[in-house]
């Protein structure tokens, strides 16, 4: 930022201004070059939105495909490789640009900074992420199979080594995978960076750290972690390159490599990642049950401190994904033993929320029927995940759908539905209109509705006995009639899904307008305009606690009197 | 916040934002570029390196000596904090509710130490017991030692009657843990029912534990729950009470912070309970 | 309004926050080192687990030139720090410049190993697990050398035509503390192959 003095006007170099709008070719120029990090957050969510609607429809492809005993909808070949994608999309190019989105747009505006730290880091971090994804997509066409055709990854999103060894996985699509992943881990690594430096070092006056919105605040533990955990994957990746471009030896069993130690690092990364996207879920709840409870957020305090637990602890339990690898009886005990206790922090963040719910004038707009759907989603995701956690059940149930239903609560149950509710909460902000409110609560049923028919379900399946990844099922098994029930399910989903990109579309050419605080919320970003000028703030704000919106609005019974 | 005085000011003011660069993008497609030559070809590799080089350089441009800044004139608008809801409601909490909660309780090290000491004590009934009926003082320490010894399968009375060290060393392990822990618990329990620690101590905990123990233990360690002694096995819990209880008595009373108000602690506002303005730094 | 600015807590504190380079380095090297204990994690592992030879007792020799060489340029790199912190230019420019030299030294001292290993003993990265393991854990730390000594550079020239200043202390500070961190990964990495791994 403004590292010297200001240069005399003559040397001003380009005045950009809200002119009327030029050209389409002017418009993408700006948006292409842009620095800001409004557009770069509006670009990451566009972006993860239409992965998210390209992954859904291989999710539906799958169901399809499973919906009936033996049923040759997909070939084997394509099914293996849907699923692989479907895995690999949902966590990289929707789940985390997602959630990088929303905190490249908020946190700036919410710690009252013009900008990020690093402006031209935070585009190049976007455009590797964005690149990095359609490397992974180009392998559709480009990467040359067995037979010449195109053939995009097919080995699981785990990658599990031997299968990812050259005699196993000739071609290149095993390398699309690893370099795709590698070029976007490059640009999360770049946005993690970026958005602590933001947090540390571009608060504005007054916003000490223990005032600092809670979104804020999870976005910077977000970072922290994932700072430690991409970087191993990305390793990773390096050593499965070099055996497979150089003939190295590190996943190689034949010459004394190890395939263990690749699930080892793969899961070094899989699992806090797993915290990586339902934090900032967490950080959105944070600031939306308390603005439509009308309360301040109960606990701020162990708010924190539960969120900095689970970071700590999230990184000590990786192999809990790896009990049936046969580890020893004192692994089996500590990583059984640590992943409860991610129990403790969580569960102390539940209680907090229903206790700001509690007493509280709540009004069920469609961001908070969401996060309210989220609570009760979480909370069985979280039970089913206690119950993985215990080793000897995970022997009975490792890879089957159960398991697969246990990661689909937390990621969709909990993740999908927070990053719907900030969709909803931060639109107006971001466009200057609302979503329309009968089409959001059209979607948040149907959604809820197709999301408990397929996941509920799954729980049974995983109990009788399916396991993960199969291309289909004998009629005998007593599975048919549950496959159907969550393929249907799929398909509401899919329907609110539709609901919601018309309702997105629409809202932005025939929403109400949403004025600058539309919500009655109380951090900074409901001070400016919506959509926020360039530079956000006219002055730099200064805030005495931790609502300064608050503050503003009841300035004869202020939060700083409180706040020690 | 937004400085109303400053508000009128200052039209026609500018303000530096970042200038926006094509450098950033031309940087991440050549990069994917480098990386996507491995699964194409050597050309993408080489206009890949290209643009990855003039992505440096332009960069270092924008960057070196200064960095680039363009100017965007300031639109002046009054933001007027409105909120639909002008009354504050505070949650009232009753002084009633505080009077059943006990200002003064023993710490919770109290229970820790009461813990340790009826551990020691409670070791001689329990080796009485062993020498009593089986003529060993090891047969009670190898009943519980056994739970930490997985390969002990099936062994003889005679067998647990002998001497073992990794027995001794498992048992005293759990001993220590569980006394500790207990003590612990206890400690935690103690404001619950502050004024008779003995006959918390004494006799509901120790009944209230062997309860659960008698009812679990044929899971959890099959050889101890065949041939335990409860009634040995109560008292020795009631010894351990008893002075664990006596020990908590001899520390002295302390204020807990359940002189403070439960919003306070928690770290919510009530309108009630300020705190102490004078002594904040 | 004017009701507002009466009513604000009074506290006058001064307002300072971090240099954001720096906290971007420390967090840039707070991921790096993840990345290096994969590595390293990968090499410990694998140590005696190569089916054929060569072992790492048979052919690695100390380098015990590039190592003083890399551990002595973060003492010259933090007197060019202290050199631009105060202005004096030409004492930056010496301090740097001999950075830059030290930092060639170890390089080469690695190319010389790596001709040696690969030439006259045989051992590529493909050959067994300790040659992939090797070259794979030095050659990252190689290539960060090879980042920073870019970096260096680009200053080095930058201060010869004298386009830096005091006013790019902070900057170049970042700067340094990558590079005190490349050479802190050495002493992991060094005493990892060469003195446990030996």
């Amino acid at each position: 930022m403004s590292d010297y003095s200001l240069p005399n006007p003559g040397t001003i170099e380009a005045v950009v201004s809200d002119e009327p709008r030029g050209t389409l070719l002017e418009t993408l120029h700006e948006w292409v070059i842009t620095v800001d990090h409004k557009r770069l957050g509006i670009l990451y969510i566009l972006y993860s939105t239409f992965f998210l609607l390209v992954a859904g429809a291989e999710a539906l492809f799958i169901r399809i495909q499973l919906a009936f005993p033996h049923n040759h909808f997909l070939s084997a070949q394509v099914y293996n490789r849907f699923f692989t994608m479907h895995g690999t999309t949902m966590v990289f190019l929707v789940g985390m640009p997602f959630l990088f989105g929303f905190g490249n747009y908020v946190v700036p505006l919410q710690i009252g900074a013009r900008d990020m730290a690093f402006p031209r880091l935070n585009a190049f971090s976007f455009w590797l992420t964005a690149f990095g994804g359609l490397l992974l997509y180009y392998s559709f066409l480009g990467g040359g199979g067995l037979y010449g055709v195109g053939n995009a990854p097919d080995v699981g999103w785990f990658a599990y080594a031997p299968l990812t060894a050259r005699s196993f996985s000739p071609g290149h699509a095993t390398d699309y995978w690893a370099l795709a992943l590698i070029v976007s881990g490059f640009g999360t690594f770049g946005t993690a960076i970026n958005i602590i430096a933001t947090v540390v070092s571009m608060r504005c006056k007054g916003m000490t750290l223990m005032r600092m919105p809670l979104f804020t605040w999870l976005m910077l533990v977000v970072s922290m972690l994932t700072l430690v955990t991409i970087t191993p994957l990305t390793a990773a990746q390096f050593m499965l390159l070099i055996d497979r471009y150089l003939g190295g030896h590190f996943f190689d069993t034949q010459a004394g490599g190890s395939s263990l130690i690749w699930i080892h690092f793969f899961w070094i990364f899989g699992h806090p990642e797993v915290y990586v996207l339902v934090l900032p879920a967490f950080a959105i709840a944070n600031e939306i049950i308390p603005v439509f409870s009308r309360k301040a957020i109960f606990g701020y305090p162990a708010m924190v401190a539960a969120s900095v637990g689970i970071m700590f602890v999230s990184l000590s339990v990786w192999a809990h994904h790896m009990f049936t690898v046969g580890m020893t009886s004192t692994s089996n005990a500590f990583f059984t033993l640590s992943t409860m206790l991610v129990g403790v922090p969580t569960g102390i963040k539940i209680f907090n929320w229903i206790a700001t719910l509690w007493g509280g004038r709540i009004r069920f707009t469609t961001p908070m029927l969401f996060c309210i759907g989220f609570l009760f989603q979480f909370l069985i995701a979280g039970l089913t995940g206690i119950m993985l956690s215990v080793s000897p059940w995970d022997w009975q149930l490792h890879n089957s759908y159960f398991v697969i239903a246990h990661f689909h609560y937390v990621l969709v149950g909990a993740v999908v539905f927070c990053i719907f509710a900030a969709l909803y909460f931060w639109y107006p902000k971001a466009t200057g209109r609302l979503m329309n409110e009968t089409l959001g609560k059209w979607h948040f049923w149907l959604f809820l509705i197709g999301f408990h028919i397929t996941f509920d379900t799954m729980h049974f399946l995983g109990l009788l006995g399916m396991p993960r990844s199969i291309y289909t099922y004998q009629p005998d098994r007593g599975w048919n009639f549950l496959n159907l029930v969550v393929s249907l399910g799929g398909m509401v989903q899919g329907v609110a899904v539709l609901i919601f990109a018309y309702n997105f579309i629409a809202s932005l050419f025939q929403g109400e307008i949403a004025g600058d605080d539309p919500w009655d919320a109380w951090t900074l970003e409901w001070t400016t305009s919506s959509p926020p000028p360039v530079y956000n703030f006219e002055e730099p704000p200064e805030v005495h606690s931790r609502r300064p919106l608050w503050d503003l609005k009841h300035p004869d019974d202020p939060d700083w009197e409180y706040e020690a | 916040m937004v400085n109303e005085q400053n508000l009128e000011q200052g039209n026609g003011e500018l303000i530096e934002i970042p200038a926006g660069t094509a450098w950033p993008i031309i940087l991440a497609f050549g990069a994917m570029l480098c990386f996507a030559s491995l699964v194409t070809s050597i050309g993408v590799g080489l206009v890949g390196a290209l643009l990855t080089g003039c992505g440096i350089v332009g960069w270092f441009k924008q960057v070196f000596p200064h960095e680039h800044h363009a100017f965007v004139p300031v639109v002046r608008r009054r933001f007027v904090p409105a909120s639909s809801r002008r009354t504050v409601a505070h949650i009232q909490v009753s002084e009633v509710h505080r009077a059943y909660l006990p200002v003064e309780s023993y710490p919770m090290v109290a229970g820790l130490r009461g813990g340790i000491a009826g551990g020691i004590v409670m070791i001689f009934p329990a080796l009485l017991y062993g020498y009593l009926t089986q003529h060993s003082i090891w047969y009670a320490v190898n009943l519980l030692g056994g739970a930490g010894v997985a390969h002990w399968t099936n062994p003889s009375t005679a067998d647990i009657a002998a001497f073992h060290w990794n027995g001794l060393i498992v048992a005293t392990v759990i001993h220590a843990a569980v006394c500790s822990l207990i003590g612990l618990l206890y400690g935690a329990m103690l404001p619950m029912w502050p004024k008779r620690p003995i006959l918390l101590g004494g006799l509901i905990a120790p009944l209230l534990w062997t309860g659960l123990l008698h009812s679990i233990l044929g899971f959890v360690n099959p050889a101890f729950n065949a041939r335990i002694a409860w009634g040995w096995f109560a008292l020795s819990e009631i010894l351990f009470g008893i002075v664990a209880g006596i020990v908590v008595t001899r520390t002295g009373k302390i204020r807990t912070h359940q002189a403070l108000p439960f919003v306070l602690r928690m770290g919510i506002e009530a309108k009630e309970f300020n705190p102490p303005k004078g002594n904040q730094p | 309004m004017s009701t507002v600015s009466t009513r604000l807590p009074v506290r006058a504190a001064e307002w300072h926050l971090p240099y954001k380079g720096r906290v971007g380095m420390s967090a840039l090297i707070a991921g790096e080192s993840a990345i290096f204990t994969i590595f390293v994690v990968a090499y410990v592992f694998y140590l005696g687990k190569s089916v054929t030879g060569p072992r790492p007792s048979d052919v690695l020799e100390v380098p015990i030139i590039g190592t003083i060489c890399l551990l002595s340029s973060s003492l010259t790199i933090w007197r060019a720090e202290r050199a631009i912190e105060d202005d004096r230019m030409g004492s930056f420019t010496a301090w740097l410049g001999a950075t830059i030299v030290l930092a060639i030294t170890f390089l080469i001292g690695t190319a010389s190993e790596w001709k040696k290993l690969i030439y006259q003993d045989g051992l590529t990265i493909s050959t067994n697990l300790f040659g992939t393991t090797f070259y794979s854990l030095v050659g990252l730390h190689a290539t960060h050398v090879v980042i920073g000594l870019a970096l260096l550079s680009s200053a080095f020239l930058f201060s010869l035509f004298g386009r830096v200043d005091s006013r790019q202390s902070e900057r170049f500070g970042a700067v340094a503390l990558y590079w005190h961190f490349v050479d802190g990964v050495w002493v992991v990495v060094f005493s990892v192959v060469y003195l446990i791994g030996r």
